[in-house]
């Protein structure tokens, strides 16, 4: 399996993510206008650069992001700011989930989130995936993880 | 079997105490009435808890059975719960002051899933407690040895293994705590001096910071008492008052340290480890080595420059923020560097470590770090003397950037790592240094991240993540700093090794494993398959019984890119499940293995005929039946079931 890219509504996902933050950061300079201590293009400007940055930070993200399974361990490559590579042995894999938010499914995508009994990357999530790639790829990767068989992770 | 009959009225007390503090307000509030009411009250309350206790007592039920420990507890609301031995991390007992004086002891059982404690077994007598350890641990190798190897399945064979794993096993049934197990081997018995260095060095920072805390709220408010006070005067206080805090909490330190570690003993009893200590509540517990995640060996400067080091052991048993202040329980506190050594590798036989440093540029890069913070310092320090209009010398902390260098240096000089035979041993560290051993085995995976910065040094971290319970504090096995190509080299070798670690323990686990090289040839027939890039045919020839007659599913990795959809197979309106689920029918039909994800098989295809046939004349239903199948996810969830 070569490297795999996500679905690239993903970044619909992202951007939306970042457009919440683009609010919340803009509404204390909002009342700071409102009450009069900021110029009034204060929030605009501050609410656009951080839509801005967020929006290209989602862009980034979708094209930084790939996952490959390969014949013994998941390997994830991520991270636009600060690059993280996972490598998850299959026969470190606990469970693996598919699941949807609620924007997910808005944007008809699902999420794969592999867990092993690990401390720092005891849930590793793989987004952009059709419903019915995430499915499949759960049930792939279960597939694996059984043949790798770890009887005893921990 | 039953938990001691003391704890009836201990528990009981236990719960009413609360009450009681409430009911000596009450009393000094309302001296009137309040003695009748507190009794009466009192009184009502002791006798529901007393009980509620016994039917807590009546209803509590533990049986060590062949396999598993089923306790069967609860009054309201029932639970029974089996725990396989197997799967027991740390078996601890600890007695209080006044358990101690009634003769009970508390027996917690920890397994690595769940997020408390999994058998708390609150209270039997010590006796009961320390013959409920040994079993536990005497019926864990005894069930090992049996589930090992089927081959012994008759009842002598229990025996066998048991004696070879305790070496020699008291192998006469439930006599005594004393005459079951192997016999014990004492590692470690902390004496008087080390225990006098142990408080010596303990100092609890966290009181200190605490203070601060408090504190920092209320320097507006005491400066504003004391506004014709001189900054002179003001700063021999604040000297003063620091001065004091240290003290107070270096003497607090030291005395819980003491209580906690007086009489500290770890043996070896066989395949466990087994601790004691505790001045006032005593505390005794059982490791099973093979459960033993990390092994973590500390020091700073003071104990440096001494010569001694501390060793703590984690296994995955503790949920997060349980093990409370000890972290581990089963930790050597104090010992000179050679023994911890030496301890810890009687515990992970891990040779001499030869660490390898990360590249000397590197220094440069903690430098900076270390001029950007007092820089920082140095401006808060600026901006307070500028509101409160002080007059102190705010430039003070720029003396500090005498100190970057050599921080700097031992930062870059602690740091490492070094892979072992079996283990990867990490160091990191300035100030307190910490080397992390991790058995291969024990990986859980491997993350390599590179921050921005790492990335304009070209240096990348490496983690080994274990199950163990520390870690969730950012104490992971870390390779920080390391140049890029040895970086990844490194994550490359981890996960390599594991797969060595994971396969030899496999080895060991059934000696007369087969299933590896068949799964292999399966594997590269499947691959050879896909290479000529028809993996539908794989599926229109039926596979071929191996010669062994046994089917086995097809386990390659497919190259499927599930962030696209499917591809849908029309089946007709037979509903087939194509690709996800396929394994799982694979049990049961032999043409069914060799399916490949996007490929439609002989199976379907026939079936495809058959329904066919069926339904001539009536394609509309056919379709509808395609479209239902359109949704592959239902497809999958109704297959699971």
């Amino acid at each position: 399996m070569t490297a795999q890219a996500l679905h690239p509504r993903v970044q619909i996902v992202w951007a939306l993510r970042a457009v919440l933050i683009a609010a919340v950061v803009t509404v204390p300079f909002a009342g700071g206008a409102y009450l009069g201590r900021l110029p009034t293009w204060a929030p605009a400007v501050v609410g656009a650069v951080v839509l801005v940055l967020g929006v290209a930070h989602a862009v980034a993200r979708y094209r930084r992001w790939s996952y490959e399974i390969r014949e013994d361990a998941l390997y994830l490559d991520r991270g636009v700011i600060t690059q993280v590579r996972t490598t998850v042995p299959l026969v470190r894999i606990q469970h693996v989930d598919s699941r949807r938010g609620p924007v997910e499914r808005g944007v008809g995508l699902a999420s794969c989130v592999v867990y092993t009994a690990g401390s720092r990357g005891a849930d590793v999530r793989i987004p952009g995936l059709t419903p019915s790639g995430a499915s499949d790829l759960r049930e792939e990767l279960k597939r694996l993880a059984i043949r790798a068989d770890g009887e005893d992770a921990v | 079997m039953k938990l001691a009959p003391q704890s009836i009225p201990y528990r009981a007390l236990q719960k009413v105490s609360g009450v009681v503090v409430v009911l000596f307000f009450v009393v000094n509030n309302n001296p009137a009435w309040g003695v009748a009411a507190a009794t009466g009250v009192g009184a009502v309350v002791l006798l529901v808890a007393i009980g509620y206790e016994v039917a807590y007592y009546q209803r509590f039920d533990y049986e060590l059975t062949d396999d598993t420990l089923d306790i069967s507890s609860g009054v309201v609301s029932r639970r029974e719960r089996e725990i396989p031995y197997r799967r027991i991390q740390n078996v601890d007992v600890s007695r209080g002051v006044i358990q101690r004086a009634i003769g009970v002891a508390a027996v917690d059982l920890e397994t690595a899933g769940g997020s408390s404690t999994e058998g708390s077994i609150r209270f039997v007598t010590p006796d009961e407690a320390t013959r409920l350890q040994r079993e536990v641990q005497r019926r864990k190798s005894s069930n090992r040895g049996r589930s090992g190897s089927e081959r012994e399945s008759e009842p002598g064979a229990a025996a066998g293994a048991d004696g070879e794993a305790g070496g020699q096993s008291g192998h006469r049934g439930d006599f005594g705590p004393d005459e079951a197990g192997p016999d014990e081997e004492e590692l470690f018995a902390i004496s008087p001096s080390e225990l006098a260095l142990v408080g010596a060095l303990s100092f609890d920072g966290r009181l200190i910071g605490l203070l601060a805390f408090l504190s920092s709220g209320s320097v507006p408010v005491l400066s504003s008492f004391v506004p014709d006070a001189s900054a002179v005067a003001l700063t021999a206080t604040a000297i003063v008052g620091v001065g004091a805090l240290f003290l107070v909490s270096w003497v607090l330190g030291a005395a819980v340290a003491f209580s906690n570690y007086y009489g500290f003993r770890l043996s070896r009893a066989g395949d466990e480890l087994r601790y004691e200590r505790g001045l006032f509540r005593r505390y005794s517990g059982s490791i099973p080595t093979e459960k033993v995640q990390a092994l973590r060996i500390t020091d700073n400067p003071a104990k440096r420059a001494l010569g001694y080091a501390s060793l703590s052991i984690e296994t995955a048993g503790y949920a997060p923020g349980q093990g409370g202040e000890q972290g581990s329980q089963a930790a050597v506190p104090l010992a000179t560097t050679d023994r911890v050594f030496r301890l810890a590798r009687e515990v992970e036989s891990f040779g001499d470590p030869q660490f390898n440093r990360p590249p000397k540029r590197i220094r440069w890069r903690y430098a900076f770090r270390y001029a950007i913070l007092i820089g920082v310092l140095v401006g808060v320090a600026f901006g307070v003397n500028w509101v409160f209009d002080a007059g102190a010398p705010w430039y003070a902390p720029v003396a500090l950037l005498l100190v970057v260098p050599p921080a700097a240096h031992y930062k870059w000089k602690h740091r490492g790592y070094w892979l072992g035979e079996n283990h990867l041993l990490t160091r990191n560290g300035f100030w307190s240094r910490t080397v992390t051993v991790v058995p291969y085995y024990r990986i859980q995976n491997v993350i390599d991240t590179r921050t921005v910065f790492q990335r304009r040094w070209d240096v990348a971290t490496i983690v080994a993540d274990t199950a163990g319970s520390s870690s969730i504090a950012g104490n992971d096995a870390a390779a920080v700093d390391f140049a890029t190509d040895e970086a990844v080299d490194l994550r490359e070798t981890l996960r390599e090794r594991l797969r060595v670690a994971v396969a030899d323990h496999r080895a060991a686990r059934d000696p007369f494993e087969w299933f590896e090289g068949d799964a292999d040839a399966a594997d590269e027939d499947a691959d050879g398959a896909s290479e000529s890039g028809e993996s539908a045919t794989t599926g229109s020839t039926p596979p071929k019984p191996p010669d062994d007659g046994v089917i086995r599913p097809n386990f390659s990795v497919s190259d499927r890119d599930y962030s696209e959809p499917a591809e849908l197979v029309d089946t007709g309106d037979y509903a087939v499940d194509d690709g996800a689920t396929e394994t799982e029918e694979s049990d049961d039909g032999a043409t069914e293995t060799e399916e490949s994800d996007d490929g439609a098989t002989e199976t379907e295809e026939s079936d495809d005929g058959a329904t066919d046939d069926e339904t001539t004349g009536g394609e509309a239903p056919t379709d509808d039946a395609t479209a239902e199948n359109d949704e592959p996810r239902s497809g999958s969830t109704g297959s699971e079931t």
